[in-house]
């Protein structure tokens, strides 16, 4: 297919709104008698609540509604994957510091903030749990009732000790990652409005409008026709907009309810990092058995996630880290358990890479200590065992798509000069020098889209306008990653329109139809696949009015820069008169787009199946300097090479790999959110280190493109696996640098100096 | 609470207002005046969202008390382009993928302008130390730099 | 938010100083880089004077006193990473300014206030101190200059008294042939607070170290210089193997008087090679 839209570099069609200032972001907004709210959280991370006393409060002049828990209508325990567990307002006790215990309007925030400081609340102070395998132990303290165990999935594949008697050597590493904060730059914001129908209208920057209206509706005891959410231009997510958002949403909506009138919250950066979810830290204990060749014959895996204070996405994240646990790596036999546990801190879920990139880091860096252990090259162990097209997962599932492992792994260990760089410098280490220089590997593949998490499908509607301009209305959000102006390419290429003639609406769940979430890197496959299928039917109806127009062609008709060409006769319409013409034969110029994923399946006694309907393949390799005095690592330089199947917008697939890079050095080197006794002390970005534009190191790309059946114009997704990569590689780059094997992240300067972190 | 009365340029005009004490500019800026395209993002110095540029430097407008604009030129995203007319650095910023999220974005423009007001044609060194004060967690930077060289070039 | 405030906004050193002797509990407000992140974390309903002393021109200066250089205390960090004379007299302060957190923090936090606050952390005590610079403290009765060093008492401490303001830094210019360095450790390029941090200005003649100081930030309680790696400095001939052992002394100077913390075991090797490594640069780098 020509294509003229898909495939070329796209400036982003919603940036002059962004640039000039004029984009309307959640706390930009201000309605007519709107209220300020305020969140009152608890002073204990975990605690029994005997009392709350909001009397006082409520006197204060400016103060129009204190509710607590009791004031809720539906119900007060809510979620985004299976279990329910969490209340918009704690009632019977707290969990962890961000939990809210009452929740004031008034008409300024001082007002709100001076009314917070008067609650009175008497607490039965509970032992603090921070680890997730001490919070599984018979004794700990129960944080739910149920206990604290969330979930436990696995996969078995072979047989495991038959594996490990094949071995010539076994390897066995413990890995602990830290919590991760998604940093988006917007802190959280929503507003409410109370409607004349008894409903209420949210506005804000909800990640997935559709769970949060599910969520309100159930929290006020509403119909799903009288809740409806907008969601404002979002100032990043990564992940991080969903559960906090939808919680965000309920309590302004119970205040403006509660009061008749609009409210706003808007968290401080302090409050967004004690309220909001994290990733998970994951304590990971692998062990791999090995032939003297570097085939690999079993991998033994028992992983224990911090799930902190409630469920969340843990079960969802979960089970991802347990289908990819072994990496992109042929073994034959594999054991793998998952659990996630209730902590007392913050709770975890989403975030960019959804249990990936913990998982990456264990055996990514366990394949090249593997390596060093056999004396192969890095190289050399990855390509004897990376998973080929026709191989089997651990899960069982036989991939007959292509596999583009080996092409990436070669792309960037070509433009890197990895394979000789890497002796070079594992040479230097023992030669004097306060200056090392390190190179480091890492690879992946990624399970595209929700797989057997859930039902998935997209669906939207696209209208023609008589003027040849086009409205696409779907519920596949733009946070920054660029859904828009690549959903605006999809219909564009097909209906031959400039990307000027085409606006994306803004989001609003009574108007667009739901198309699920917009997380794990669905979004391009789905949403492309969805337009792709109306643009086509209006296409085909335009078709039909240019026949009449410009005549009938047997090779069909080219649209082109707004216009429709017959290239039989070379005779030409304007697409707005091919519009006209076909509204005055009767045909629609609308249509709903639908598109129904690929099944998948799953069978959780045997943690086998087919996980997902299609997979995406990446690398990554990273040069670093280390100063071996102080520990400092500059990464100097990364190369990037993902197989995408079908790069829609290169300049926005680049951008991906520049900012997940970015991230993912901030998670090898730089950020934890740290806790004492329960309690977090890293609540601003002054102790919270996210990288800056003098940390970030040269990036070079190599887009691999192999377009994939299922995708639209062959295109796959980039979002997370941009994520998982650059900080394995860049721990493997400071071992080929220093010769000392890190096995816990950030690889601050502590870690790299001594080898382990020094706690407060 | 108390009020201090108050005269500066703001983007190109002279305003002369009653400010409360103990607002710091950005407030100033989004509640008061309603120019929200200035973000606050962090309210310690620390993200840069709010940056405006402050008698020809760019500043933290969250470390600003209102009353100490008092005399002095400020220039926020809404003052940067003339007439409808967007400045080359917002084209460039556009052209050259920069906006993603976009909420760091008023704040890098305003840094990349004070930048290139004082140095023209900045190395990418440079580049990257003006805007070492705005966190973007979006872009990994790259394509911000871009821009502001892209920018540079149209000088 | 902000707490209640009452501004006051002088224009001239004396109607300030008249503002301080009324107004007992007043705060100084100079570039407000600090000042405001504290006041942030106030109780809002409780009430603070803020003298404003952004105003004062009188205050915002840099001269050539022959011997010496002076700085108004309103001087930004910006302004005297640029300053020539800072250049060419005091390089290793210029270097300091420019590595303190971000272009606009520079732009309107002041050498004043970065005194003032008394943060452990600061990056320019650490060359005012090996400087033996001075500051001039000012009230209605009079005024007093004492060092640096003894002015930062403790961390987030000084000597200032509420009546006092801080008028003036001076600086004696070293002769021809002083070496300077300042490094600084931070876990980020940029934004980036001093893990630990140096300043080093040294003098070789003839083969021999004549005179040397060596201050260090966030090491000991506060900002100070290591008389006992100086004194064993002096008359030695310069050598990596001597700096070396310098940075020995130095660590070991930390644990005695900081006493063994939950730090001690990074900050102990790499403060000792932090102290090698600047006095290898001050060997190398040196004002004309």
């Amino acid at each position: 297919m020509s294509a003229w839209a898909v495939g070329k570099r796209t400036p982003r069609i919603d940036s002059i709104g962004k640039v000039t200032g004029k984009a309307i972001y959640a706390d930009d907004i201000k309605l007519p008698g709107m209220l300020y709210g305020k969140v009152v959280r608890t002073k204990y991370p975990h605690a029994k609540i005997l009392n709350i006393d909001i009397s006082e409060a409520k006197r204060v002049k400016g103060v129009e509604a204190v509710l607590t828990a009791k004031d809720i209508p539906g119900v007060n325990r809510v979620g985004v994957a299976i279990t329910k567990d969490q209340p918009i307002i704690a009632d019977d006790k707290v969990r962890y510091m961000g939990d809210a215990l009452a929740i004031i309007a008034a008409h300024d925030l001082r007002t709100a903030q001076f009314a917070a400081s008067l609650i009175k609340v008497e607490y039965e102070v509970l032992p603090v749990i921070e680890d997730p395998e001490e919070a599984l132990f018979e004794a700990s303290v129960k944080i739910h009732d149920k206990g604290n165990l969330i979930c436990h999935h696995k996969v078995r594949k072979g047989n495991i000790d038959a594996g490990f008697s094949e071995a010539d050597i076994i390897v066995e590493r413990k890995f602990e990652t830290q919590m991760v904060e998604h940093s988006y730059i917007e802190p959280e914001s929503a507003i409410a409005e109370p409607l004349d129908d008894g409903g209420v209208r949210v506005f804000g920057c909800m990640q997935n409008i559709y769970t949060s209206r599910r969520i309100l509706a159930q929290v006020l005891n509403l119909p799903m026709n009288k809740v409806v959410c907008v969601q404002t231009t979002m100032g990043g997510s990564f992940g991080g907009k969903d559960d906090a958002m939808n919680i965000l949403a309920c309590r302004v909506a119970l205040l403006a309810l509660a009061t008749g009138k609009p409210v706003k919250i808007t968290y401080t950066r302090d409050e967004s990092m004690i309220d909001s979810y994290k990733r998970h830290p994951y304590k990971m204990y692998y062990r791999v058995g090995l032939k003297n060749d570097g085939t690999i014959t079993a991998a033994e895996i028992k992983i224990y996630a911090n799930g902190g204070a409630y469920a969340s996405m843990s079960e969802f994240v979960t089970w991802r880290s347990v289908v990819h646990a072994t990496g992109p790596y042929r073994i034959p036999n594999v054991s793998t358990d998952i659990y996630a546990a209730y902590t007392n801190l913050n709770y975890t879920g989403a975030m960019r890479g959804f249990g990936s990139p913990q998982i990456a880091l264990a055996y990514e860096t366990l394949m090249d200590e593997c390596a060093e252990k056999l004396g192969i090259h890095p190289y050399e162990i990855r390509k004897k065992n990376l998973l080929r097209t026709g191989d089997t997962t651990a899960t069982g599932q036989v991939l007959d798509g292509k596999v583009s492992l080996n092409e990436v792994v070669d792309a960037v260990c070509e433009a890197s000069d990895f394979i000789n760089k890497y002796t070079e410098y594992k040479n230097n280490r023992a030669r004097p020098g306060i200056r090392k220089r390190g190179i480091g590997l890492a690879c992946s593949y990624r399970g595209v889209s929700l797989g057997a998490e859930g039902v998935d499908y997209g669906t939207c509607f696209l209208k023609l306008e008589e003027d040849g301009t086009l409205i696409i209305s779907i519920g596949i959000t733009d946070m920054g990653q660029g859904a828009r102006t690549v959903q605006a390419q999809f219909a564009a290429e097909i209906l031959g329109l400039t990307l000027d003639r085409i606006s994306v609406l803004d989001i609003n769940t009574s108007r667009a139809p739901d198309s699920g979430p917009t997380v794990a890197s669905r979004g391009t496959l789905i949403s492309g696949n969805a337009i792709t299928n109306a643009a086509q039917k209006i296409r085909r109806n335009l078709e039909l009015a240019c026949e009449q127009l410009i005549g009938k062609t047997s090779s069909g008709f080219i649209f082109e820069n707004n216009m429709i060409i017959n290239p039989e006769n070379g005779r030409a319409v304007s697409i707005k008169d091919a519009a006209a013409k076909a509204i005055k034969m009767r045909l629609p110029i609308h249509a709903e787009g639908f598109y129904p994923a690929p099944q998948t399946s799953w069978d959780e006694a045997t943690g086998q199946g087919l996980a997902y309907f299609t997979y995406v393949y990446g690398a990554n390799v990273a040069e670093v300097e280390v100063d071996m005095e102080t520990g400092k690592v500059n990464v100097l330089k990364v190369w990037a090479s993902h197989e995408v199947g079908k790069a829609v917008n290169p300049e926005g697939v680049e951008g991906q790999i520049y900012g997940g890079i970015a991230m993912g050095l901030g998670l090898g080197i730089l950020e934890e959110f740290e806790f004492k006794n329960g309690v977090p002390q890293t609540t601003n970005f002054d102790e919270y280190l996210i990288p800056t534009s003098m940390d970030i190191p040269e990036i070079e790309c190599r887009i691999v493109e192999n377009p994939d059946p299922i995708g639209p114009f062959g295109a796959k997704s980039i979002g997370e696996p941009t994520n998982e990569l650059a900080a394995p590689a860049i721990l493997n780059a400071i071992f080929n640098a220093t010769g000392k094997r890190i096995s816990e992240t950030p690889a601050n300067l502590e870690v790299v100096l001594l080898g382990h972190k020094l706690k407060r | 609470m108390g009020y201090v009365k108050v005269r500066f340029e703001l983007n190109g005009r002279e305003l002369e207002l009653e400010v409360p004490s103990n607002i710091t500019l950005v407030e100033l800026l989004r509640e008061r005046l309603n120019l929200t395209g200035t973000k606050k993002g962090c309210e310690i110095g620390e993200c840069g969202a709010c940056t405006v540029i402050m008698n020809g430097a760019p500043v933290n407008s969250c470390l600003v008390l209102a009353p100490q604009v008092d005399g002095s030129r400020i220039t926020t995203i809404e003052g940067l382009s003339k007439n409808g007319k967007l400045d080359i650095i917002q084209k460039a910023f556009i052209e050259a993928g920069a906006v993603h999220c976009g909420f760091c974005t008023p704040g890098m423009v305003l840094s990349a302008k004070a930048l290139l007001d004082k140095i023209p044609h900045p190395t990418i060194d440079e580049i990257k130390e003006a805007i070492s004060g705005n966190l973007c967690r979006c872009t990994g930077y790259w394509q911000i730099i871009k821009a502001i060289q892209m920018a540079s070039e149209m000088l | 938010m902000l707490p209640e405030i009452q501004y006051l906004s002088p224009t001239t050193v004396d109607e300030a100083l008249n503002m301080l002797y009324e107004n007992k509990n007043a705060r100084i407000l100079a570039g407000g880089t600090d000042l405001l992140i504290e006041l942030k974390k106030l109780p809002i309903n409780e009430n603070v004077t803020l003298i404003d002393i952004s105003k004062i021109n009188e205050l915002k200066y840099i001269e050539d006193e022959g011997d010496f250089i002076s700085i108004g205390p309103l001087i930004t960090h910006q302004e005297l990473s640029r300053n020539e004379f800072i250049k060419k007299w005091f390089p290793f302060l210029s270097t300091a300014c420019s590595s303190i957190g971000s272009p606009q923090i520079r732009s309107r936090g002041t050498i004043g206030g970065n005194i003032c606050n008394g943060s452990p952390a600061a990056d320019t005590p650490p060359v005012l101190v090996a400087l033996d610079a001075t500051v001039t403290l000012k009230n209605k009765d009079g005024e007093r200059e004492l060092l640096v060093s003894d002015f930062i008492i403790a961390p987030y401490k000084t000597e200032r008294k509420p009546s006092e303001l801080l008028t003036k830094i001076r600086l004696r210019k070293l002769i021809p042939g002083y070496g300077f360095s300042f490094i600084k450790l931070g876990r980020r390029n940029a934004l980036a607070i001093s893990r630990m941090n140096i300043a080093v200005a040294m003098l070789v003649k003839e083969g021999v170290i004549e005179d040397v100081r060596i201050a260090c930030g966030s090491v000991f309680p506060t900002t100070m210089r290591v008389p006992a790696a100086e004194n064993f400095l002096a008359g030695k001939k310069p050598s990596i193997e001597l700096f070396k052992d310098v940075g020995e002394i130095v660590s070991n100077e930390m644990v005695r008087i900081s006493g063994y913390r939950w730090s001690t075991p990074y900050k102990k090797p790499v403060i000792s090679a932090m102290v090698k490594n600047s006095l290898v640069e001050a060997v190398g780098r040196r004002v004309i």
